[in-house]
């Protein structure tokens, strides 16, 4: 199955890139975001979610991140993720570089 | 920036690691919670809707040691647990600890002791000013062509205005002078120097001024600065000493400064310093008697300044060929100068300590390695649950720096205490011995080479453990004749050879140099020495200027002497023995008559019962007697090195030797004595020449006295018949000949007592290694042992089997040793007398020394094999 080949194969170092996408749209929690790339991806990118767990320290360490305890809508206590300025910047320069390697790669595919 | 702040973050992170902790967990248990919900919406069970949930999140306990990974500093904090985990293990091992701390500290310590003497002695600086740029000027003349001369004042003066290389030429000579006042009088050693003198080395006087120009020319009457160890002992530190007064010489001279402590030139005992004269007695060309320094100027190099120094010399050479014909100026840096004499052995004891910190490296690479192979299983575990080759060989290295580092730091109080021991114990003769001290540089230095030790030590064993076979090593807790083993085996005896290569090399040296003082001290030097008592007498000028003024002083001594029940047997002459001093004589070539185109000889001037006391033996002729006085017709004593050199085949008797046109400069030979080793035990005795004193009176008298008790019993007594005489005369260096002797030996002496110590070290630590290693191999062939003995081995053959394997190693490295010495001991032969540094009967001693230790080493682990029974050998796996 196609699916089955698809997942896990997140190409490296493009975990941070989409939990920074995702975060563009406001604050989430953890399971917020992991469902959101989920839905928006159409359940072709099935990040194992644990994962997200630790990319989301190092992101706070970098600074790209900020986390802040809140309540959600059904009025449970979670930590909400948001994107810093510096995150902005960072998301900007990982995008742009991913989308110079799609095209290259849309070329060679295309040519060969 | 970035990174800053990254780190800041990490940092505030690390301390709040709890709380994150929890918060991660708390926030994973929640996404489990939200996850399972979302599951059990989409119509699974409840049971079946968790385990999805949890499926999808994957493994927990791996994301959260994941994350945590991003706070603080994994690295940092895995290092400290490997130190901690180290530590824990050198606790459970305190045998091994104490040998490999102890290893370590020895040769740590050793050498930065050694370091530091050597860096005190000949790297570091004089304390003076520019000190690089200041040296000594000396003169090399055709007429004296094995001395280094000293310089004349019109020369200097010369050198002074023609020279353009010194920014500042300063003169001055050393003297023995009398001082007297209140209480004894006393023989000070005392500089005379130039105005320049002072502002060359850059030190002022801690009191008062120092010489100026003026006082060169007297205008300020006698003046004298005081040293500072003169101005404590003899005016009791009086800080209102300048413009008092002190008789130097019977003469008045007043105090105008005190130097600071710790000022120690040109000598160590130079007391104080007085104007250099300028009289036309001493303003002779062809007077080399004065000492030059000066400082080159920045921009000039040495060899600038020596070659306008040839010019120099080859002008003056032109200009006064009568004195100067053929002089060379020779110039040397003076730190050169003062610490020359001490570099060769210096240079001996470092590589002696080398040696020894090798020697104690290669011990501990053997230790760690028996211990790594003891935790063989241990390190297996380790690997197959997943750790890394690099994470195993980084805690093992980290656990050999836990302990070099130990060793380091009781290495230190070894050196600090050893430089202490060093200074207590070295000759005083030694160049700049009060400087001496442990540096703070040298000791980080030393730490950090501990460590680097550690490391190296540590390497090999810990590549070899880090390599473990996991299978074999789970399943066979003693692996035994296995290819892994071998390898171990020979990287374990490598060490052991060179172990006892380097000792033995140690060893021979040490023998070597122990035979060389044994034969310098025992060697005949032609007089007796014992039971002897020796005095110096300094006759002032200002009270005994005349030749007669000296007989009269001489003759009263001796009659007084004479009268005396126990200072009868006297003998007096005008130069010391023993301390490496002698009185030459110049003459015109031919004199001799032999053809012989040496001018110099060896000359002497005695009293009449000079060679009896002294039990010289006379050859032909006759000694002297009281009648060889002022009126008398001339006479000489010559020795059997003059008889060989220059009458070979003839009889000296009744001849003439001419050393000048006077009557009074042609002595007849009246006696032949036997030769002596009279300048030092070591100098091969030289032609010589002795004149009756009482026809030639030397303001410099040396009195022997032989007594039937303890020489410096009669000190007092014979203080006492000279003050008889006159009581402001100082009789100083009152000493027993066995006194001298052991000074003219103390730093050889010193020196071989160090090596031995180094020696003896060495092979104690051989010993342990010897004895570790052999332990090591007889434990990894119990089984083996078990196996001979259970099909009838006998004792005779494991011990044979055991100790073959010791004694193979050892032969090994006496081989490579004997080889060793010979290279190395050639770097000896200069400090060797009686011995060449290839002595074979000394190698040979050593050898079999090195081998009965190796031996004794493994004679315990042989003698354990053999009690090993073959039931529990054979159960043990």
């Amino acid at each position: 199955m196609v699916r089955a080949a698809a997942k896990n194969e997140l190409l490296p170092g493009t975990l941070d890139m989409l939990i920074l996408q995702t975060l563009t749209r406001g604050a989430m929690h953890g399971y917020g975001i992991a469902q959101y790339i989920q839905e928006i991806s159409d359940e072709v990118l099935q990040v194992e979610e644990g994962s997200l767990y630790p990319a989301l320290q190092r992101l706070l360490v970098k600074g790209w991140v900020k986390a802040e305890w809140g309540t959600s809508d059904n009025n449970r206590r979670a930590r909400y993720y948001t994107m810093t300025g510096s995150g902005k910047k960072q998301l900007g320069a990982e995008a742009e570089n991913f989308s110079r390697m799609v095209q290259a790669i849309a070329r060679v595919m295309q040519t060969a | 920036m970035a990174k800053l702040s990254e780190l800041w973050r990490r940092t505030v992170f690390f301390f709040q690691r709890n709380k994150m902790d929890r918060e991660l967990a708390e926030e994973m248990r929640q996404h489990l919670e939200l996850k399972t919900q979302k599951n059990i919406a989409t119509g699974m069970a409840e049971q079946e809707a968790r385990h999805a949930a949890q499926r999808q999140l994957g493994n927990l306990t791996r994301m959260e040691e994941e994350s945590r990974r991003s706070w603080g500093f994994p690295f940092l904090e895995s290092l400290l647990q490997d130190v901690r985990y180290g530590l824990r293990g050198l606790r459970k091992a305190p045998g091994f600890t104490a040998v490999a701390a102890i290893t370590l500290a020895l040769g740590i310590g050793a050498t930065t002791a050694i370091f530091s003497v050597v860096n005190t002695v000949l790297l570091r600086p004089l304390p003076y000013k520019d000190s690089q740029r200041i040296a000594r000027i000396q003169t090399i003349s055709p007429m004296f062509p094995e001395f280094q001369l000293g310089e004349s004042i019109p020369d200097f003066n010369d050198i002074k205005s023609g020279a353009r290389s010194f920014e500042a030429v300063a003169v001055y000579e050393e003297k023995a002078v009398n001082l007297t006042g209140p209480g004894e009088p006393e023989q000070i050693a005392v500089a005379t120097i130039s105005s320049e003198f002072f502002p060359l080395l850059g030190v002022s006087p801690a009191l008062g001024r120092g010489v100026l120009a003026d006082d060169e020319q007297r205008k300020n009457g006698d003046v004298v600065v005081l040293g500072h160890v003169l101005w404590r002992e003899r005016f009791a530190s009086d800080p209102n000493v300048v413009g008092k007064s002190v008789m130097l010489e019977q003469k008045s001279y007043t105090v105008i400064g005190v130097m600071p402590a710790g000022f120690e030139f040109p000598q160590k005992s130079t007391a104080a310093w007085t104007p250099l004269i300028i009289t036309p007695e001493n303003n002779k060309r062809g007077d080399w008697f004065f000492s030059v320094l000066v400082k080159i100027r920045p921009e000039q190099g040495i060899q600038t300044a020596q070659n306008e120094l040839d010019g120099l010399a080859a002008r003056l050479s032109g200009q006064y060929p009568k004195e100067d014909k053929g002089i060379q100026f020779k110039l040397t840096p003076l730190q050169q100068q003062v610490t020359g004499g001490a570099k060769s052995g210096l240079m001996l004891l470092l590589g002696a300590v080398g040696f020894l910190l090798l020697i104690a490296c290669a011990n501990v690479s053997n230790l760690i390695l028996s211990r790594g192979v003891q935790r063989q299983s241990e390190i297996a575990v380790r690997a197959a649950l997943g750790a890394s080759r690099a994470r195993i060989l980084r805690q093992l290295l980290v656990e050999s720096l836990v302990l070099s580092c130990l060793g380091g730091t009781a290495g230190m109080l070894v050196a600090v205490y050893g430089v202490d021991a060093y200074r207590a114990l070295a000759p005083a003769d030694v160049p700049r011995l009060s400087e001496l001290h442990v540096d703070p540089a040298i000791a980080w230095t030393a730490l950090v080479l501990s460590s680097l030790a550690g490391i190296l030590c540590g390497l090999a064993p810990a590549l070899h453990a880090s390599r473990p076979d996991l299978s074999l090593a789970l399943k066979d807790r003693i692996s035994s004749g296995s290819a892994t083993t071998h390898r171990r085996f020979s990287l374990r005896g490598s060490l052991v050879v060179v172990e006892v290569a380097l000792a033995l090399v140690l060893l021979d040296g040490s023998a070597l140099m122990v035979q060389s003082m044994v034969r310098l001290l025992s060697v005949d030097a032609g007089f007796r020495t014992d039971h002897v008592l020796t005095a110096e007498l300094n006759l002032p000028n200002s009270r005994y200027a005349t030749p007669d003024a000296r007989r009269i002083f001489v003759q009263q001594l001796l009659d007084i002497l004479h009268a005396h029940e126990r200072l009868k047997n006297v003998a007096l002459s005008d130069s010391s023995v023993l301390t490496d001093n002698l009185k030459m004589m110049m003459f015109d070539p031919g004199t001799l008559g032999a053809g012989d185109n040496s001018t110099t000889l060896q000359m002497r001037s005695v009293a009449p019962e000079f060679f009896e006391t002294l039990r010289i033996r006379l050859v032909a002729g006759r000694l002297f007697k009281e009648s060889d006085g002022k009126g008398s017709p001339r006479v000489a004593i010559i020795n059997e090195a003059m008889v060989r050199r220059y009458f070979p085949g003839q009889d000296p008797l009744g001849k003439i030797l001419k050393f000048g046109h006077e009557p009074d400069d042609q002595p007849q030979i009246a006696g032949v004595v036997a030769d002596t080793r009279d300048v030092h035990l070591r100098t091969e005795p030289r032609p010589q020449v002795y004149l009756p004193m009482l026809q030639n009176p030397d303001p410099s008298i040396h009195l022997f006295v032989r007594t039937s008790a303890a020489p410096l019993a009669l000190a007092a007594e014979l203080r006492k018949a000279v003050w008889t005489i006159d009581k402001d005369q100082p009789v100083s260096r009152v000493q027993s000949m066995t006194e001298v002797i052991a000074e003219s030996v103390a730093e050889p002496r010193f020196r071989t007592w160090l090596l031995g110590v180094f020696a003896a070290a060495g092979l104690t630590l051989t010993l342990v290694g010897i004895y570790g290693v052999v332990s090591y191999m007889a434990g990894q062939r119990t089984r083996e042992i078990g196996i001979r003995v259970a099909l009838g081995a006998q004792r005779g053959n494991v011990l044979r089997l055991v100790l073959g394997q010791g004694i193979r190693l050892a032969v090994g490295g006496a081989i490579a040793g004997v080889l060793g010495s010979l290279a190395f001991t050639r770097l000896l032969k200069s400090q060797l007398f009686g011995i060449k540094s290839t002595d074979a009967a000394t190698l040979t001693g050593v050898v079999a020394l090195m081998l009965l230790v190796a031996l004794a080493a493994c004679y315990v682990p042989a003698r354990r094999a053999t009690r090993v029974d073959p039931l529990v050998a054979l159960r043990h796996e």
